[in-house]
Protein backbone atom coordinates (compact mmCIF):
# COMPACT_ATOMS: atom_id res chain seq x y z
CA UNK A 1 0.00 0.00 0.00
CA UNK A 2 3.45 2.67 0.25
CA UNK A 3 1.87 3.97 3.48
CA UNK A 4 3.59 4.83 6.67
CA UNK A 5 4.53 1.23 8.03
CA UNK A 6 2.43 1.82 11.63
CA UNK A 7 -0.54 2.74 9.62
CA UNK A 8 0.07 -0.31 6.83
CA UNK A 9 0.78 -2.39 9.63
CA UNK A 10 -2.68 -1.06 11.20
CA UNK A 11 -4.68 -2.13 8.12
CA UNK A 12 -3.07 -5.20 7.40
CA UNK A 13 -4.00 -6.28 11.06
CA UNK A 14 -7.50 -5.36 10.66
CA UNK A 15 -8.20 -6.28 7.29
CA UNK A 16 -6.60 -9.60 8.70
CA UNK A 17 -9.30 -10.19 11.67
CA UNK A 18 -12.19 -8.90 9.30
CA UNK A 19 -11.08 -12.27 6.89
CA UNK A 20 -10.77 -14.37 9.68
CA UNK A 21 -14.35 -13.19 11.08
CA UNK A 22 -15.91 -13.67 7.90
CA UNK A 23 -14.08 -17.09 7.54
CA UNK A 24 -15.59 -18.44 10.77
CA UNK A 25 -19.00 -17.44 10.02
CA UNK A 26 -19.00 -19.49 6.68
CA UNK A 27 -17.48 -22.67 7.90
CA UNK A 28 -20.42 -22.62 11.18
CA UNK A 29 -22.54 -22.37 7.89
CA UNK A 30 -21.64 -25.15 7.00
CA UNK A 31 -18.51 -24.54 3.83
CA UNK A 32 -15.32 -26.74 4.12
CA UNK A 33 -12.14 -24.64 4.96
CA UNK A 34 -11.02 -24.25 1.21
CA UNK A 35 -14.59 -23.08 0.42
CA UNK A 36 -14.51 -20.59 2.80
CA UNK A 37 -11.26 -19.06 1.98
CA UNK A 38 -12.24 -19.22 -2.00
CA UNK A 39 -15.52 -17.36 -0.79
CA UNK A 40 -13.78 -14.52 1.56
CA UNK A 41 -11.27 -14.10 -0.96
CA UNK A 42 -14.50 -13.86 -3.81
CA UNK A 43 -16.15 -11.33 -1.02
CA UNK A 44 -13.16 -9.47 -0.49
CA UNK A 45 -12.76 -7.92 -4.08
CA UNK A 46 -10.07 -7.05 -5.72
CA UNK A 47 -6.88 -6.21 -3.37
CA UNK A 48 -4.92 -3.54 -5.40
CA UNK A 49 -8.59 -1.25 -5.84
CA UNK A 50 -8.91 -1.46 -1.34
CA UNK A 51 -5.19 -0.99 -0.93
CA UNK A 52 -5.14 2.02 -3.77
CA UNK A 53 -8.22 3.67 -1.70
CA UNK A 54 -6.77 3.26 1.38
CA UNK A 55 -3.69 4.91 0.02
CA UNK A 56 -5.72 7.96 -0.85
CA UNK A 57 -7.05 8.46 2.17
CA UNK A 58 -3.95 8.56 3.40
CA UNK A 59 -1.61 10.18 0.75
CA UNK A 60 -3.10 13.66 1.13
CA UNK A 61 -0.94 15.77 2.80
CA UNK A 62 -1.76 18.83 5.17
CA UNK A 63 -1.08 22.70 4.50
CA UNK A 64 1.40 22.82 6.69
CA UNK A 65 3.40 20.17 5.17
CA UNK A 66 3.00 21.03 1.92
CA UNK A 67 4.70 24.30 3.20
CA UNK A 68 7.33 22.14 5.09
CA UNK A 69 8.06 20.36 1.88
CA UNK A 70 8.37 23.48 -0.16
CA UNK A 71 10.57 25.52 2.08
CA UNK A 72 14.26 23.96 1.22
CA UNK A 73 12.96 25.02 -3.03
CA UNK A 74 11.48 28.30 -1.23
CA UNK A 75 15.00 29.17 1.23
CA UNK A 76 16.88 28.52 -2.79
CA UNK A 77 14.66 30.52 -4.43
CA UNK A 78 15.03 33.68 -1.87
CA UNK A 79 19.00 33.01 -1.71
CA UNK A 80 19.19 34.42 -5.54
CA UNK A 81 16.28 36.61 -5.30
CA UNK A 82 17.66 38.31 -2.40
CA UNK A 83 20.81 37.83 -2.94
CA UNK A 84 21.96 36.22 -0.46
CA UNK A 85 25.27 34.69 -1.90
CA UNK A 86 27.41 37.92 -0.32
CA UNK A 87 26.11 37.09 2.90
CA UNK A 88 27.85 34.34 5.04
CA UNK A 89 25.53 34.36 7.66
CA UNK A 90 22.59 32.93 5.16
CA UNK A 91 24.88 30.80 3.46
CA UNK A 92 25.59 28.83 6.39
CA UNK A 93 22.26 29.68 7.79
CA UNK A 94 20.53 27.71 4.56
CA UNK A 95 22.84 24.82 4.71
CA UNK A 96 22.50 24.35 8.88
CA UNK A 97 18.39 24.37 8.00
CA UNK A 98 18.68 21.93 5.60
CA UNK A 99 21.33 19.40 7.31
CA UNK A 100 18.84 20.22 10.56
CA UNK A 101 15.49 19.02 8.34
CA UNK A 102 16.79 16.52 6.75
CA UNK A 103 18.12 15.00 10.09
CA UNK A 104 14.82 16.08 12.25
CA UNK A 105 12.32 14.09 8.85
CA UNK A 106 14.54 11.17 8.95
CA UNK A 107 14.60 10.48 12.39
CA UNK A 108 10.96 11.37 12.76
CA UNK A 109 9.47 8.33 10.40
CA UNK A 110 10.70 9.74 7.04
CA UNK A 111 7.44 11.80 6.36
CA UNK A 112 6.73 12.92 2.87
CA UNK A 113 8.45 16.66 3.01
CA UNK A 114 11.49 15.44 4.40
CA UNK A 115 12.09 14.29 0.58
CA UNK A 116 13.10 17.64 -0.80
CA UNK A 117 15.25 18.38 2.29
CA UNK A 118 17.41 15.16 1.49
CA UNK A 119 17.83 15.82 -2.21
CA UNK A 120 19.91 19.11 -1.17
CA UNK A 121 21.80 17.46 1.24
CA UNK A 122 23.43 15.46 -1.84
CA UNK A 123 24.51 18.64 -3.11
CA UNK A 124 27.95 18.61 -1.91
CA UNK A 125 28.51 15.20 -3.45
CA UNK A 126 27.86 17.12 -6.70
CA UNK A 127 29.64 20.14 -5.60
CA UNK A 128 32.62 18.30 -4.99
CA UNK A 129 32.90 16.72 -7.97
CA UNK A 130 32.78 19.90 -9.73
CA UNK A 131 35.40 21.27 -8.18
CA UNK A 132 37.29 18.66 -9.02
CA UNK A 133 37.50 20.30 -12.03
CA UNK A 134 39.54 23.39 -10.41
CA UNK A 135 42.43 20.96 -9.98
CA UNK A 136 45.66 21.38 -12.04
CA UNK A 137 46.72 19.98 -15.23
CA UNK A 138 46.03 15.92 -15.77
CA UNK A 139 44.91 15.79 -11.84
CA UNK A 140 41.43 16.97 -12.36
CA UNK A 141 40.97 13.58 -14.61
CA UNK A 142 42.33 11.40 -12.77
CA UNK A 143 40.65 12.86 -9.17
CA UNK A 144 37.34 13.07 -11.34
CA UNK A 145 37.63 9.38 -13.01
CA UNK A 146 37.77 7.95 -9.33
CA UNK A 147 35.27 10.21 -7.62
CA UNK A 148 32.45 10.00 -10.23
CA UNK A 149 31.99 6.44 -9.89
CA UNK A 150 32.11 7.14 -5.84
CA UNK A 151 29.09 9.80 -6.05
CA UNK A 152 27.06 8.29 -8.43
CA UNK A 153 27.34 5.05 -6.09
CA UNK A 154 26.32 7.41 -3.18
CA UNK A 155 23.14 8.86 -5.05
CA UNK A 156 22.20 5.36 -6.02
CA UNK A 157 22.38 3.98 -2.38
CA UNK A 158 19.89 6.98 -1.10
CA UNK A 159 17.53 6.44 -3.69
CA UNK A 160 17.77 2.53 -3.94
CA UNK A 161 16.88 2.93 0.06
CA UNK A 162 14.07 5.19 -0.55
CA UNK A 163 12.56 3.50 -3.43
CA UNK A 164 12.27 0.39 -0.99
CA UNK A 165 9.68 2.96 1.22
CA UNK A 166 7.87 4.50 -1.84
CA UNK A 167 9.72 5.16 -5.30
CA UNK A 168 7.58 8.59 -5.99
CA UNK A 169 9.54 9.93 -2.91
CA UNK A 170 12.81 9.02 -4.48
CA UNK A 171 11.72 10.94 -7.40
CA UNK A 172 10.73 13.89 -5.60
CA UNK A 173 14.53 13.71 -3.97
CA UNK A 174 16.21 14.24 -7.37
CA UNK A 175 13.54 16.76 -8.89
CA UNK A 176 15.97 19.47 -8.47
CA UNK A 177 19.02 17.55 -9.98
CA UNK A 178 18.08 18.55 -13.81
CA UNK A 179 16.98 21.96 -12.79
CA UNK A 180 20.71 22.92 -10.98
CA UNK A 181 22.49 20.95 -13.71
CA UNK A 182 20.69 23.01 -16.13
CA UNK A 183 21.54 25.91 -14.44
CA UNK A 184 25.24 25.12 -13.60
CA UNK A 185 25.76 23.81 -17.44
CA UNK A 186 24.26 27.21 -18.32
CA UNK A 187 26.49 29.37 -15.46
CA UNK A 188 30.00 27.55 -17.02
CA UNK A 189 29.51 28.00 -20.43
CA UNK A 190 29.05 31.45 -19.65
CA UNK A 191 32.21 31.31 -17.31
CA UNK A 192 33.81 29.69 -19.36
CA UNK A 193 33.53 32.81 -21.94
CA UNK A 194 34.59 34.83 -19.75
CA UNK A 195 37.63 35.98 -17.67
CA UNK A 196 39.48 33.67 -15.78
CA UNK A 197 37.08 30.78 -16.01
CA UNK A 198 34.94 32.26 -13.59
CA UNK A 199 31.62 33.76 -13.41
CA UNK A 200 31.16 37.39 -12.66
CA UNK A 201 28.73 39.01 -9.74
CA UNK A 202 27.48 41.04 -12.83
CA UNK A 203 26.24 37.97 -14.86
CA UNK A 204 24.86 36.09 -11.42
CA UNK A 205 22.87 39.57 -10.78
CA UNK A 206 21.66 39.52 -14.61
CA UNK A 207 20.80 35.68 -13.54
CA UNK A 208 19.00 35.13 -10.39
CA UNK A 209 16.12 36.28 -10.94
CA UNK A 210 15.03 33.69 -13.51
CA UNK A 211 17.34 31.19 -10.93
CA UNK A 212 14.94 32.43 -8.29
CA UNK A 213 11.83 32.04 -10.43
CA UNK A 214 12.85 28.02 -11.26
CA UNK A 215 12.65 27.11 -7.90
CA UNK A 216 9.99 29.18 -6.53
CA UNK A 217 8.03 27.13 -9.44
CA UNK A 218 9.75 23.99 -8.17
CA UNK A 219 8.33 24.87 -4.55
CA UNK A 220 4.99 24.84 -5.94
CA UNK A 221 5.66 21.39 -7.39
CA UNK A 222 6.45 20.04 -4.74
CA UNK A 223 3.53 21.22 -2.72
CA UNK A 224 0.99 20.51 -5.49
CA UNK A 225 2.55 16.77 -5.27
CA UNK A 226 2.07 16.74 -1.11
CA UNK A 227 -1.87 17.93 -1.64
CA UNK A 228 -3.04 15.60 -4.49
CA UNK A 229 -4.19 12.24 -3.43
CA UNK A 230 -4.05 10.13 -6.89
CA UNK A 231 -0.55 8.44 -7.56
CA UNK A 232 -0.86 8.89 -11.21
CA UNK A 233 -1.19 12.61 -10.25
CA UNK A 234 1.56 13.14 -7.75
CA UNK A 235 3.54 11.84 -10.80
CA UNK A 236 2.16 14.01 -13.22
CA UNK A 237 3.10 16.74 -11.81
CA UNK A 238 6.59 16.02 -10.81
CA UNK A 239 6.70 15.18 -14.94
CA UNK A 240 4.73 17.83 -16.12
CA UNK A 241 5.96 20.85 -14.11
CA UNK A 242 9.86 19.98 -14.19
CA UNK A 243 9.74 19.81 -17.69
CA UNK A 244 7.57 23.14 -18.09
CA UNK A 245 9.94 24.58 -16.31
CA UNK A 246 13.55 23.50 -18.68
CA UNK A 247 11.03 24.33 -20.78
CA UNK A 248 11.49 28.27 -19.84
CA UNK A 249 14.86 28.02 -19.35
CA UNK A 250 15.29 26.44 -22.58
CA UNK A 251 13.32 29.46 -24.30
CA UNK A 252 15.23 32.10 -22.30
CA UNK A 253 16.98 34.63 -24.73
CA UNK A 254 19.99 34.54 -22.89
CA UNK A 255 20.64 30.17 -22.58
CA UNK A 256 23.77 29.67 -23.49
CA UNK A 257 23.08 25.49 -23.62
CA UNK A 258 22.06 24.50 -27.01
CA UNK A 259 18.85 22.75 -27.81
CA UNK A 260 20.46 18.97 -27.81
CA UNK A 261 21.91 20.11 -24.24
CA UNK A 262 18.06 20.73 -23.15
CA UNK A 263 16.55 17.97 -24.56
CA UNK A 264 19.33 15.93 -23.17
CA UNK A 265 18.40 17.56 -19.40
CA UNK A 266 14.46 16.83 -20.57
CA UNK A 267 15.62 12.96 -20.69
CA UNK A 268 17.05 12.90 -17.40
CA UNK A 269 14.30 14.75 -16.12
CA UNK A 270 11.91 11.54 -17.31
CA UNK A 271 14.96 8.99 -16.38
CA UNK A 272 14.89 10.75 -12.56
CA UNK A 273 11.46 11.03 -12.15
CA UNK A 274 10.28 7.44 -13.49
CA UNK A 275 13.45 5.39 -12.94
CA UNK A 276 13.02 5.08 -9.20
CA UNK A 277 10.37 2.94 -9.98
CA UNK A 278 11.89 0.32 -11.28
CA UNK A 279 14.46 0.44 -7.99
CA UNK A 280 11.51 -0.26 -6.24
CA UNK A 281 10.65 -3.93 -8.21
CA UNK A 282 14.28 -5.30 -7.42
CA UNK A 283 14.61 -4.90 -3.60
CA UNK A 284 11.81 -7.01 -1.87
CA UNK A 285 9.27 -4.71 0.31
CA UNK A 286 9.42 -6.01 3.56
CA UNK A 287 7.35 -4.20 5.74
CA UNK A 288 4.04 -5.18 6.17
CA UNK A 289 3.52 -8.72 6.89
CA UNK A 290 1.43 -10.11 3.37
CA UNK A 291 -1.90 -10.98 3.79
CA UNK A 292 -2.44 -15.01 4.23
CA UNK A 293 -6.01 -17.19 5.75
CA UNK A 294 -4.40 -18.79 8.60
CA UNK A 295 -6.44 -21.95 9.38
CA UNK A 296 -6.79 -21.10 13.32
CA UNK A 297 -10.15 -19.17 13.48
CA UNK A 298 -10.14 -17.84 17.18
CA UNK A 299 -13.05 -15.52 18.49
CA UNK B 1 -42.29 -0.64 -25.48
CA UNK B 2 -42.23 3.12 -24.75
CA UNK B 3 -43.58 2.36 -21.27
CA UNK B 4 -40.82 0.13 -21.07
CA UNK B 5 -38.03 2.30 -22.31
CA UNK B 6 -38.82 4.86 -19.75
CA UNK B 7 -38.43 2.91 -16.85
CA UNK B 8 -35.39 2.39 -14.91
CA UNK B 9 -33.23 -0.51 -16.03
CA UNK B 10 -32.10 -2.78 -14.06
CA UNK B 11 -28.30 -1.55 -14.51
CA UNK B 12 -29.79 2.29 -14.19
CA UNK B 13 -31.55 1.30 -10.73
CA UNK B 14 -27.87 -0.15 -9.17
CA UNK B 15 -26.03 3.06 -10.42
CA UNK B 16 -28.55 5.28 -9.08
CA UNK B 17 -28.52 3.20 -5.28
CA UNK B 18 -24.82 3.55 -5.62
CA UNK B 19 -25.08 7.08 -6.32
CA UNK B 20 -27.09 7.35 -3.26
CA UNK B 21 -24.98 5.37 -0.96
CA UNK B 22 -22.55 6.80 -1.91
CA UNK B 23 -22.89 9.81 -0.84
CA UNK B 24 -24.50 9.13 2.32
CA UNK B 25 -21.68 6.22 3.13
CA UNK B 26 -20.31 8.89 5.73
CA UNK B 27 -23.60 9.17 7.47
CA UNK B 28 -24.84 6.03 8.01
CA UNK B 29 -21.05 4.96 9.44
CA UNK B 30 -21.30 7.88 11.70
CA UNK B 31 -24.92 7.17 12.89
CA UNK B 32 -24.11 3.18 13.67
CA UNK B 33 -20.49 4.17 15.51
CA UNK B 34 -22.42 6.58 17.73
CA UNK B 35 -24.68 4.25 18.91
CA UNK B 36 -22.07 2.37 19.86
CA UNK B 37 -18.44 1.41 19.35
CA UNK B 38 -17.87 -1.11 16.74
CA UNK B 39 -15.42 -2.76 14.48
CA UNK B 40 -15.56 -3.55 10.83
CA UNK B 41 -16.70 -6.91 10.54
CA UNK B 42 -19.57 -5.54 12.94
CA UNK B 43 -20.38 -2.56 11.08
CA UNK B 44 -21.21 -4.73 7.30
CA UNK B 45 -23.67 -7.38 9.70
CA UNK B 46 -25.79 -4.31 11.62
CA UNK B 47 -25.69 -2.39 8.38
CA UNK B 48 -27.10 -4.99 6.70
CA UNK B 49 -29.54 -6.23 9.50
CA UNK B 50 -30.97 -3.19 10.38
CA UNK B 51 -31.71 -1.85 6.90
CA UNK B 52 -33.14 -5.19 6.08
CA UNK B 53 -30.97 -6.27 3.81
CA UNK B 54 -31.24 -3.13 1.90
CA UNK B 55 -27.20 -2.11 2.77
CA UNK B 56 -24.83 -4.91 1.38
CA UNK B 57 -21.46 -2.72 2.18
CA UNK B 58 -18.29 -4.42 0.75
CA UNK B 59 -14.88 -4.46 2.29
CA UNK B 60 -13.26 -2.38 -0.19
CA UNK B 61 -16.13 0.33 0.63
CA UNK B 62 -15.91 0.29 4.30
CA UNK B 63 -12.35 0.21 5.10
CA UNK B 64 -11.30 3.27 3.39
CA UNK B 65 -14.46 5.46 4.57
CA UNK B 66 -13.57 4.24 8.31
CA UNK B 67 -9.99 5.30 7.79
CA UNK B 68 -11.06 8.54 6.30
CA UNK B 69 -13.45 9.52 8.62
CA UNK B 70 -10.42 8.72 10.98
CA UNK B 71 -8.32 11.15 9.51
CA UNK B 72 -10.78 13.88 9.28
CA UNK B 73 -10.63 13.45 13.05
CA UNK B 74 -14.42 12.37 13.24
CA UNK B 75 -13.73 8.38 14.66
CA UNK B 76 -11.05 7.16 16.63
CA UNK B 77 -9.96 3.90 15.78
CA UNK B 78 -8.13 1.91 19.00
CA UNK B 79 -7.06 -2.00 19.32
CA UNK B 80 -9.04 -4.26 21.82
CA UNK B 81 -7.56 -7.43 22.60
CA UNK B 82 -10.66 -10.02 23.49
CA UNK B 83 -10.52 -12.80 25.99
CA UNK B 84 -9.95 -15.40 23.06
CA UNK B 85 -6.94 -13.14 22.13
CA UNK B 86 -7.82 -12.18 18.87
CA UNK B 87 -7.73 -8.17 18.29
CA UNK B 88 -10.33 -5.80 16.81
CA UNK B 89 -10.06 -2.39 15.99
CA UNK B 90 -13.13 -0.77 17.38
CA UNK B 91 -14.15 2.66 16.35
CA UNK B 92 -15.25 5.54 18.38
CA UNK B 93 -16.95 8.59 17.92
CA UNK B 94 -15.40 11.68 18.82
CA UNK B 95 -16.87 15.23 20.23
CA UNK B 96 -15.98 16.39 16.34
CA UNK B 97 -17.76 13.24 14.62
CA UNK B 98 -20.88 13.77 16.75
CA UNK B 99 -21.13 17.38 15.69
CA UNK B 100 -20.96 16.65 12.14
CA UNK B 101 -23.47 13.85 12.32
CA UNK B 102 -25.96 16.34 13.88
CA UNK B 103 -24.99 18.49 11.11
CA UNK B 104 -25.54 15.69 8.48
CA UNK B 105 -28.92 14.58 10.38
CA UNK B 106 -30.36 18.00 9.90
CA UNK B 107 -29.28 18.42 6.66
CA UNK B 108 -30.93 14.67 5.95
CA UNK B 109 -34.02 15.68 7.39
CA UNK B 110 -34.58 19.07 5.17
CA UNK B 111 -33.47 17.09 2.11
CA UNK B 112 -35.50 14.01 2.28
CA UNK B 113 -38.95 16.41 3.68
CA UNK B 114 -38.51 18.57 0.16
CA UNK B 115 -37.41 15.25 -1.75
CA UNK B 116 -41.30 14.12 -0.48
CA UNK B 117 -42.92 17.54 -1.08
CA UNK B 118 -42.13 17.31 -4.60
CA UNK B 119 -42.14 13.94 -4.90
CA UNK B 120 -44.92 12.71 -2.89
CA UNK B 121 -47.66 15.82 -3.02
CA UNK B 122 -50.36 15.67 -0.61
CA UNK B 123 -53.13 17.68 -2.35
Amino acid sequence: MRLDAVVENDVVREIRAHIEDKKHELIESGLSEKEANRAVCRSMGSPELVAKQIYEVYSQGSWVQAIFAALPHLLVAAFFALHWWQSTFWLIGILAAVVGGAIYGWFHGKPAWLFPWLGYCLIPVIAVGILLVYLPGGWAWLAASAYVPLALLIIFSVTKKIAKKDWVFASLMLLPAPIMLGWIMWLWILALEGHHGFLSYEQLYEFAPLIALTFAVLALTVATFIRVRQRWLKVGVLLTLEIIILGIMALSRKSSINPVGWIGLILLSVILILGPALLEKYPKRTSGKPLHLSSKSVR
Amino acid sequence: MLIENRNLSEVQKVNYERELLKGNTDSLLLSLINRQPTYGYKIIKELEKGSKGYFQFKEGTLYPALHRLERAGLLEGKWQKLPSGQERRYYYITAKGQKSLAERMAVWQNFAAAVALIMEPSG
